[in-house]
Parts: C-alpha cells; sequence; structure tokens
C-alpha cells in the first residue's frame, strides 16, 4: 500500500472544505473566494502528481473494512483519473465562474458549501475501487445536488427539484438492489476484478442477464438515456454554474461513468459482450442521440437547447463503449472529456448572456457577437465541436467512434453519427448566424432584454475568463490530440489497459 | 529544414493576416465601438496572404513536414502530383486579393470615413478571406487525412461570409443554399472517411486509396466520396448551390469560388477514390460517374442560356464544366489503364478552367467598371478567355487536344464527341454571358493602371498561358497540328452559329419562358419537398407529444391514488390500537385453553 493518502487527500480537500464554508459567516467573501480557490487548485495539483505517478506504474490504494465483507476502498487507475481530471479541472473553472455569478445572490455560504459536497462526490466516484464504495458516493452526489437544483428557491425550482429527486432516488433504490443482489452472489465487487462473474457465466447467464438490466436502469436515469431524461431539461432553473457543472460532470456524467464502470470493471468488456448486451447499449444509445438532437432542434430558449443536447452528446460516450473493440472504448473516454469541456464552455457562455444582458431565449440573440464578442467566439468554437467539426475536440471523438463502429463490424452506426452531426448542425448554426450574422441591439435595432455592464470588457473578469479557458482547452485538446497526456493519450491507455492484459 | 518551415508558413501566414486585423483594432482601444476614422483594412499586407505558397510552389524538390502533436499526427507534403494544384490555386488566390483591393475601394473608403456598417462587412470579409485561403492551401498540401478534412471544412464554412458579404436577401438566400449544400456534402464525406478510415486503419490519402481500392465494400465508401466531394464539384443534382451562390458574392470572391473552391471537389475525388488501380472493381459506378457527368455538362448547358445575370450564365459554365471532368474522373474508374495518361490532362484541364473561369469572373466587373482602354482592346480582352473556355485558342485550345488525343488512344471516342457538344453548349454559354455582359455595361470609365484592371489583365495572360507555365508531373501539354484545327474548332463553329441565329430569334420573340426559370433549377423543387417533410415531421412529433403526456397524465393520477391509499392507512392505526389488547387477551385465553386441554 504505497501512497495511500493521495488518493484520501484528494477527497479531503472538498470534503473537509465543505464544514469550514458553512461554519464561515455569510458576507466573508473574500474568505470564501480563497478557500474555494485553495482546495480547487490543491486538489488540481494532487491529480496531476497521481497522473503522473500513474504513467509511472505506481499504485495508489486506500481502504478498510466497514463490515466483514464489505470494504470502503479507494483506488488509481487510468479510468477514474480521466474522470478526476476532468473534474477537479473544471472545479476550478467553475469556481472561479460561481464566485463571479452568484456576486449579489443570497445564500452564497449554503451554495458553496452543497458545491464542494457535490464536488467531493464525483471525486469519491471517480476514486471508489468497489461497487459498495461508489454505491456510496453516488448516492451522495444526489443529495448534495438537490440543494443547488432549488437554489434559487422559486416555485418553478422547487417543482424541478422535485421532479430530480423523484427521478434520482427511485433510480437509487433500484440500483442499491442490484448492488445488494450482486453482493449476495459473488461476495465483494472489486472495480477490474472480473474473474468471479465470468466463472459465474457459464451456468448462470440469464441470471447475469437481469441483473446487468437491474443496474443499468439504476444507472440510466444520472445518465439520461431515453425515456429515463425527463429530469434534466428541467433541472435547467438551476444558476448556470450548477448546470455547468450538472451537464458537464457531475451527475449526468456520474450516470454515463457507472455505466462505464458497469460494463469494464465489473462485467468486463468480454463478458460484456458475450452476454450480448452490447447490442442494448448500442441501440440505446442510437435512440437516445437521435431523440434528443431532434427535441433540442424545436426549444425556443437556449439553456433547454444545450440541456437536449446534453441527452444527446452523453450518449456518444455510452455508444463508444458499446462498440466491441479498442477503438470504441478510445471513443468512449475520449468523448468523457471532450463533452466536459466543451458542454461546459457552452453552459457558461449562456449564463453570461444570461447575466449580462438578460438574454434567454435563442431569438433574443442577435448580434450578440457584436457586443461580446469573446463570449461568442467561444460558444461558436463550443458549438462546432459539437456538430464535429475539426479542429475542436468533439472531432476527435467522432472519428474514433466511427472507427470503432467499423471495428465492431456495425458501419451502419456511421449513419447514425452522421444524422447526429447534421441534426447538431441544424440546431447549433442558426445560433451562430444570429451571433454573427443578424444586426441587433448592438447595431442599434431593439435592446437588450436587462443590459448590466458587469466589467471592464464584456462582461465580468470572473465570468469571461473560465469562458474563455474552456473554450481553448476544447480547442487544443483537439488540435494537439498527438501530444503526451491529451485527453486521446489517457484514452488510449485506458483502452491498452483493457484490451491487453 | 527551410522548405518545412515554409511549407507551415503556407498555412499559418494568411491565418496570421487575419489574426492582424482584429488585433490592431484592439489595441486601439475599442476603435470597434468609437465612431470616426477606421484604419484601412485591406492593405498590401492582407493582399500578401497567399504569397508564401506562391514561393512554395516555385521551389524545387519533394519535401514532408511531419508534427507528431498536430490532430492524430500532422503530415504535410508538396510533391510532383500537388506543386500544379498549389501554383494555380494560389496564383489565383494572389489575383484575386490584388483585385478585391480595387473592388472594394468605395466600400473601403466608406469604413475609414466611419461607416459602421460597411466596416464590419468589410472587417468581416478581411478576416474570413485569409482564413478560407489558409484552408484551401492546407487541404492542397495536406498528406494526413485529419488535415485533409480540416482544411476543406475550414475552406467550406468560411467562405460562407464571402459568399453573404453583400448581406441583401438575395445573398442570405445564395449563402443558405451553400450552407445547407455544403453541410450534407460534408456529412457524406466524413461518412465516407470515417467508414474507409475504420476499414483500412490508416491515416494517410494515400494509405486509404490503397485500402479502398481493397476493401470489401470499396464500392460503398466511393460513392460516399464521390458524392460528398461531388456537392462541392457540382455534380448534376448537387449543384443547386452554384448558381444561388455564385451571382450574389462579391466578384473576386466569384473568382475563387468557382476558379480554385469548386476545384477542391475534384481533387477531394481524386485524393481519396482508387483512380488507375486495376484493383478497385469500380467499373460500374465509374460508369455512373461517366453518365452523370455529362448529363451536368449538357443540362447545365441548356438551363444556363436562359440566364440574365452574367454571373449565373457563368456559374452554369462552371458546372457544365465540372460535368466534363467528373466525366473523366468516370473513365479513370470505369478504365484504370487508362488513368495514367489521363491525370496530367485532368490536372491541367482544372488550371485551364480554373484560371479562365476566374479571368471571365473577373471580367464581369471589368465590363461594368471599364477601364481606360481602347474599346476593341477591351473588348477583345474580355473575349479572349471565353474563346479560350470554348477551347478556340490558346490554352483551351492545347487542353482539348491533349484529352482528345488521350481519350481516342483510349478507345473512348464516343465520348469525345459527348464532349464536343458540351462544347457547343460552352460556347452558346459564353455567347450569352458575353452579350449580357455587353448589354449591363457601365459607362463611367475608371483609370486602367488601378489595381482592378491590373490584376484582371494579369489574369487574362496568365489564363491565355496556362499549358506554358503549369508545372505538370508527366507529359505536360501539347499543342495540334495544324490538320487536326478543323476537328478540334466545329463545336465552336457550330456554337457561335446557333447563337447567333438563337440572337435573332429571340430579338424577334418575346422570351417568356426564360423569365420563370430562375437559378437555382432543381433548389426550388427540393426546397418544397424539404418544407414537406418538415411539416409531416413536426406533425407526427406533436401526435407523439401528445400521447406521451396523456401517458405521463395516467401514471401521475395513479401515483396520487396510491399516495392518497397510503395516507388512509393512517386511520387504521386507530383501530389497530383498540384492537390491540383484546387481541392479546384473546390468545392468552386461546392459549390456556390450550393448556389446560393438552
Amino acid at each position: 500500500m504505497s501512497q495511500a493518502w493521495l488518493p484520501l487527500a484528494t477527497l479531503a480537500t472538498s470534503l473537509l472544505v465543505a464544514p469550514v464554508i458553512f461554519a464561515l459567516p455569510e458576507r466573508a467573501w473574500w474568505a470564501r473566494a480563497v478557500l474555494n480557490l485553495a482546495a480547487a487548485l490543491a486538489k488540481l495539483a494532487l491529480v496531476v502528481v497521481m497522473v503522473v505517478g500513474l504513467y509511472q506504474g505506481r499504485d495508489f490504494v486506500f481502504g478498510f473494512t466497514v463490515v466483514e465483507g464489505v470494504s470502503f476502498l479507494l483506488k488509481v487507475d487510468a479510468l477514474g483519473m480521466m474522470f478526476a481530471g476532468l473534474s477537479s479541472l473544471l472545479w476550478l473553472a467553475t469556481t472561479v465562474y460561481a464566485i463571479g455569478y452568484l456576486e449579489e445572490s443570497s445564500n452564497r455560504k449554503r451554495f458553496f458549501g452543497f458545491f464542494s459536497l457535490c464536488v467531493a462526490s464525483t471525486i469519491g466516484i471517480s476514486l471508489a475501487g468497489n461497487l459498495f464504495t461508489f454505491l456510496l458516493f453516488y448516492e451522495m452526489l444526489t443529495l448534495s445536488t438537490y440543494p443547488l437544483v432549488v437554489h434559487r428557491g422559486n416555485p418553478k425550482a422547487l417543482a424541478a427539484g422535485t421532479l430530480y429527486l423523484r427521478y434520482t432516488l427511485t433510480a437509487g433504490l433500484v440500483l442499491l438492489l442490484g448492488v445488494v443482489a450482486l453482493h449476495v452472489l459473488v461476495g465483494e465487487v472489486v472495480f477490474g476484478e472480473r474473474e468471479v462473474l465470468t466463472a459465474l457465466a457459464a451456468e448462470q447467464s440469464p441470471l447475469l442477464i437481469g441483473l446487468f438490466l437491474v443496474l443499468l436502469l439504476g444507472l440510466s436515469v444520472k445518465a439520461a438515456l431515453v425515456p429515463l431524461h425527463g429530469w434534466l431539461p428541467r433541472a435547467m432553473v438551476a444558476p448556470a454554474p450548477v448546470s455547468a457543472l450538472l451537464h458537464a460532470v457531475a451527475v449526468v456524467k456520474a450516470g454515463a461513468f457507472g455505466i462505464v464502470r458497469l460494463v469494464y470493471d465489473v462485467y468486463g468488456i468480454q463478458l460484456t459482450f458475450e452476454l450480448g448486451l452490447l447490442g442494448v447499449l448500442t441501440g440505446l444509445a442510437c435512440v437516445t442521440i437521435l431523440y434528443g438532437s431532434l427535441r433540442a432542434l424545436a426549444q425556443q430558449e437556449l439553456k433547454p437547447r444545450l440541456a437536449f443536447s446534453t441527452v444527446s452528446q452523453v450518449s456518444y460516450i455510452v455508444l463508444g463503449i458499446s462498440l466491441f473493440g479498442p477503438f470504441g472504448t478510445i471513443a468512449g473516454m475520449v468523448h468523457l472529456m471532450h463533452q466536459g469541456l466543451m458542454k461546459v464552455t457552452l453552459f457558461y457562455c449562456a449564463g453570461n448572456y444570461a447575466e449580462e444582458l438578460g438574454i434567454r431565449r435563442i431569438d433574443e440573440l442577435d448580434g450578440a457577437g457584436r457586443r461580446m464578442p469573446l463570449t461568442s467566439l467561444a460558444f461558436t468554437l463550443g458549438a462546432l465541436g459539437m456538430i464535429g467539426l475539426p479542429p475542436v475536440a468533439g472531432f476527435i471523438s467522432k472519428w474514433y467512434l466511427g472507427l470503432g463502429a467499423v471495428q465492431a463490424g456495425m458501419p451502419w452506426v456511421i449513419a447514425v453519427l452522421v444524422a447526429s452531426s447534421l441534426l447538431n448542425a441544424a440546431y447549433f448554426l442558426p445560433i451562430l448566424h444570429r451571433l454573427w450574422f443578424r444586426p441587433g441591439p448592438a447595431h442599434g435595432l431593439g435592446q437588450w432584454p436587462a443590459e448590466r455592464r458587469l466589467g471592464r470588457f464584456e462582461t465580468s473578469d470572473w465570468l469571461l475568463w473560465p469562458t474563455v479557458a474552456t473554450a481553448l482547452f476544447s480547442l487544443l485538446a483537439g488540435l494537439l490530440a498527438g501530444l503526451p497526456f491529451s485527453p486521446l493519450d489517457l484514452a488510449t491507455l485506458v483502452a491498452t489497459e483493457e484490451y491487453l492484459p | 529544414m527551410m522548405p518545412g518551415l515554409l511549407i507551415a508558413l503556407t498555412v499559418a501566414w494568411p491565418l496570421l493576416v487575419m489574426l492582424r486585423n482584429p488585433l490592431r483594432l484592439m489595441m486601439e482601444h475599442d476603435a470597434l465601438w468609437r465612431p470616426g476614422h477606421r484604419p484601412l483594412l485591406l492593405d498590401a499586407l492582407w493582399a500578401s496572404a497567399p504569397l508564401p505558397a506562391l514561393v512554395l510552389a516555385l521551389w524545387p524538390g519533394e519535401y514532408t513536414l511531419v508534427m507528431e502533436g498536430w490532430l492524430l499526427g500532422g503530415l504535410w507534403q508538396l510533391d510532383e502530383a500537388r506543386r500544379p494544384w498549389l501554383m494555380f490555386s494560389a496564383l489565383l488566390w494572389t489575383v484575386a486579393g490584388l483585385y478585391a483591393r480595387g473592388y472594394l475601394a468605395i466600400e473601403q473608403q466608406a469604413a475609414e470615413a466611419g461607416d459602421g456598417d460597411s466596416f464590419r462587412r468589410l472587417l468581416g470579409l478581411a478576416m474570413l478571406w485569409p482564413l478560407t485561403l489558409a484552408g484551401n492551401l492546407l487541404l492542397i498540401l495536406a498528406e494526413d487525412i485529419p488535415s485533409f478534412y480540416l482544411g476543406f471544412a475550414v475552406m467550406t464554412f468560411s467562405a460562407y461570409v464571402l459568399v453573404v458579404h453583400a448581406g441583401n436577401r438575395d445573398a442570405w438566400l445564395g449563402g443558405r443554399s451553400y450552407l445547407i449544400m455544403a453541410l450534407f456534402g460534408e456529412a457524406l464525406i466524413l461518412g465516407g472517411l470515417l467508414w474507409a478510415v475504420g476499414t483500412v486503419e490508416t491515416v494517410t490519402l494515400s494509405g486509404l486509396r490503397e485500402g479502398i481500392a481493397g476493401a470489401e465494400q470499396g464500392g460503398w465508401i466511393a460513392l460516399l466520396l464521390w458524392l460528398g466531394f461531388g456537392v462541392k464539384a457540382g455534380v448534376a443534382g448537387l449543384h443547386v448551390w452554384l448558381p444561388l451562390a455564385h451571382p450574389v458574392a462579391p466578384t473576386p470572391a466569384s473568382a475563387v469560388l468557382s476558379g480554385v473552391m469548386i476545384k477542391a471537389g475534384l481533387f477531394g475525388w481524386l485524393s481519396t477514390l482508387p483512380l488507375g488501380d486495376p484493383t478497385a472493381g469500380l467499373e460500374s459506378l465509374g460508369r455512373g460517374v461517366i453518365v452523370m457527368g455529362l448529363l451536368g455538362a449538357l443540362g447545365a448547358a441548356l438551363f444556363g442560356v436562359t440566364q440574365r445575370h452574367p454571373k449565373a450564365v457563368l456559374a452554369y459554365s462552371s458546372i457544365s464544366q465540372m460535368g466534363m471532368l467528373t466525366a473523366l474522373v468516370g473513365v479513370g474508374l470505369a478504365t484504370p489503364g487508362l488513368w495514367p495518361a489521363l491525370s496530367a490532362t485532368v490536372v491541367l484541364f482544372a488550371a485551364h478552367h480554373g484560371m479562365t473561369k476566374g479571368a471571365l469572373f473577373l471580367g464581369v466587373g471589368i465590363s461594368e467598371h471599364p477601364p481606360r482602354l481602347p474599346i476593341w482592346l477591351l473588348w477583345a480582352l474580355l473575349v479572349l478567355p471565353a474563346l479560350s473556355l470554348a477551347g478556340a485558342v490558346v490554352s483551351g485550345l492545347s487542353t482539348k487536344w491533349t484529352l482528345k488525343a488521350a481519350l481516342y488512344d483510349g478507345g473512348y471516342a464516343s465520348l469525345v464527341a459527348w464532349l464536343s457538344l458540351a462544347a457547343v453548349g460552352t460556347t452558346l454559354l459564353m455567347a450569352r454571358t458575353l452579350w449580357r455582359q455587353w448589354q449591363e455595361r457601365g459607362h463611367h470609365h475608371t483609370p486602367w493602371r488601378a489595381p482592378m484592371p491590373l490584376a484582371w489583365l494579369f489574369a487574362v495572360l496568365a489564363a491565355a498561358g496556362v499549358p506554358l507555365w503549369l508545372p505538370l508531373a508527366e507529359g505536360g501539354a501539347q499543342w495540334p497540328p495544324l490538320e487536326a484545327l478543323p476537328g478540334l474548332l466545329w463545336p465552336v463553329a457550330v456554337g457561335v452559329a446557333l447563337a447567333l441565329v438563337l440572337g435573332l430569334v429571340a430579338l424577334r420573340v418575346d422570351w417568356r419562358v426564360s423569365r420563370r426559370l430562375r437559378p437555382g433549377d432543381l433548389w426550388w423543387g427540393y426546397a418544397a419537398l424539404a418544407h414537406h417533410l418538415l411539416n409531416g415531421l413536426v406533425h407526427r412529433g406533436r401526435v407523439i407529444e401528445r400521447r406521451a403526456s396523456r401517458l405521463r397524465a395516467r401514471l401521475v393520477a395513479k401515483e396520487q391514488r396510491a399516495m392518497v391509499a397510503l395516507t388512509e392507512l393512517a386511520r387504521y392505526e386507530r383501530s389497530f390500537r383498540r384492537l390491540a389488547v383484546p387481541l392479546m387477551i384473546a390468545v392468552a385465553v386461546l392459549l390456556l385453553i390450550g393448556f389446560w386441554l393438552g
């Protein structure tokens, strides 16, 4: 057990910050900001240390037994590190953004406290070494996000919060049952030890298939697979940084990450393939991709359109892992990172438009490119990436998805990809057209819904720079995909671990 | 090292030129918002964007630039196959850039004087023109597929801004048709590339060509790629954006659109299809391609003569010429053995058409703002590229002869006859466009020693001499012997005679039909169809939505009933409490009786 303190310390950075934040008085703005940023930076540094250690082949494991047969286990592997790296990077950006966004609102103490808890759960999910630990943090995430979703406290937010709890808690129950059943069947399920289930497969394959479907059902609510996606567009009432985090790393990604763990580390891709369960995933993913895009097309407001786009895009991850072969794995993993970067950028932009100009509907965006050029440029990059155009990161995902589809012997998936690209273009390009080509209030036609001048540049510095940074990251992740430590490089590492024992 | 740097600079320099203007504006503190004097946007440095490419095209030798970290491994190359493409593309971009400085001078003056609207539109053009150029150069130089696709996409999407520059209703229509068709093209290309790359597992274009030839599904992949690039190359049926987008773009932009950018579709075919590979087995696709090519070549000529706008006529002529090139690519697929001889001819044809069509488009602007030249000289220079395109003189004559020789050797005599028929059509189109130019000619003479007329003059001369300067890898252009001339010139003679007859008839008869034949032909049909389909889809969506909400309502009602039942349970609580004591006593009594009996 070497350097066991590292995963524990990473978890502690945000878990221990939460009570301190709750203890600070509401008006201690600076103390809270410094504390939040320091914790985010510390965590990012720890994750970097662990990623470097991982490349050098070092192990980081921490664990203790809770009761006989059930243990709490934190472990570092390539898959978890990808998710941890993404969440700590985006946590830093979102913390900066949230400090600027909530500058004048009430209940900031509550917000940042639960915000820290939420990120602690995400880190816990990524470092969890067995199914029990995973479940623990997964449920903690559900509970800690609820106060963030209903932060505004108006009836609409409360209704959305209730709906959110309804969906996630029932799914949590199903997941719990599935996990307990698996424990009864084989004892403790440590991620990566797949021999137990493989040995069982010969005589009890119908049972295993049933259990897989139960677990999948439990996970797919958070992953927003159709038809269980209903809570996500409604949860749009949350403040912009929450939506950004919810869509990019926290809730939706946790669901997708859970499916990844289920396929690769509980059942193992080989077993899942032999049980014929990958086909189920492919079908689900394809339906979700197309349905999400079609629904996005019909939305008139910016954030719901982005929400349905998330429904569609997160399923790319599921699609990637459902394609049997290393390329499919690379595609799924790399999109886990890329989608996070691009979607967080888009939500920051939506938040910037809402804060600075009071824009919520798409048809109010006319000519906003002139008023807010950097934000609009960031939005353009994110949107082009979602369509899958090079050199933004989304292109790399799409490329490997295509390769994976052919490798898995399912070239028809390419048709789904192409159709989804066209649909993405159909709902993003009109927005870009409005931003850059339509004359609007910036050209002396009409007025912005509620214009405020928040900062020296187009908006407040706290809001602008995280947006620009994540947009740049999404561009560089695609443009320099061949460099070491790029998302693609990490994903390739995961795939080699998975297929070359 | 030096040439490697030069390859990188070829693509990077236009990007730097693009970024210069916004950076300069930012340095000057919100110059965008301030009323009053604005800086010159289209200056000499802006026009220098394609110069490194020109230098590279003239630099002898073959070079490769490897960049590990770039996309999925960057590999940019300059070899003998790419050199002619780079050469004529860079040359036309340079000429068009110089011409644009004159063409947009009035807008530029307005912008400098403080007209915010002109300034913004000009700023858009000043930034996106070099970006389009960078994409075009990248797609020529790239050997790795991601870079190639990147260049193609950048060129396609940034050219949208060039198309809609005028900002009026026609421009938006042209831009929309351009963008929608381009998206479909990009989607087909992406599908084809992903399928091919997944099958062959390569990242280079040469690997792709070999792989498609050997692949099991090679025919379908080739069809996807052919259709995808066919949107750009204006294949019949996919050509609808050309006549809508070309007339509305500023004239120098039309010149590069028609001269260079639609050639990118042809370049895409040459880069991805296994042309000249006898093992490919794409003969049937090749025959289909030939038929589609001839259909485009003849159909566009027939429809084009009814058009009124000279640039629309020229756009139809581009479709017709690209149809001929398509037919040649089809020959390469159907008879691979012929391709080695034909490939150089195709490149020559592409360069000849690119330069000549560029000169013709630039000439439209010249006839609108004629320079102070003797009228016979001016019109002789305007007619020269038209005759050349019809194949009667200079570069056109040489191209036609080279082509004819190659096809006759391969036993494609009937194709030659069809192409000659298409040449009659080209002659008609040229007559039509010159006639319209004459009718719409301007009367305000401008000095001839200005950027616009000089750039045009240079373009006309360069177009006339394409076979002399184009660095072709093998064979090269040939000039026809005297006795072959009648066989080459009869389509032009027939065309001129036909044009005269038609012109005389048209003067007598009120030609109503032609007013109804709007540019864009099939576009209107497609638009109506899409509208219809969309309405159906929306209707279907509403029905599904209604059913889903009914189902949801039913589920919610059930849940509420269950909740009510749960709260009802609390009412039994009191009766439970009352029951507990009698129950216990009853059990105890029963037990006692049991003990007593037992």
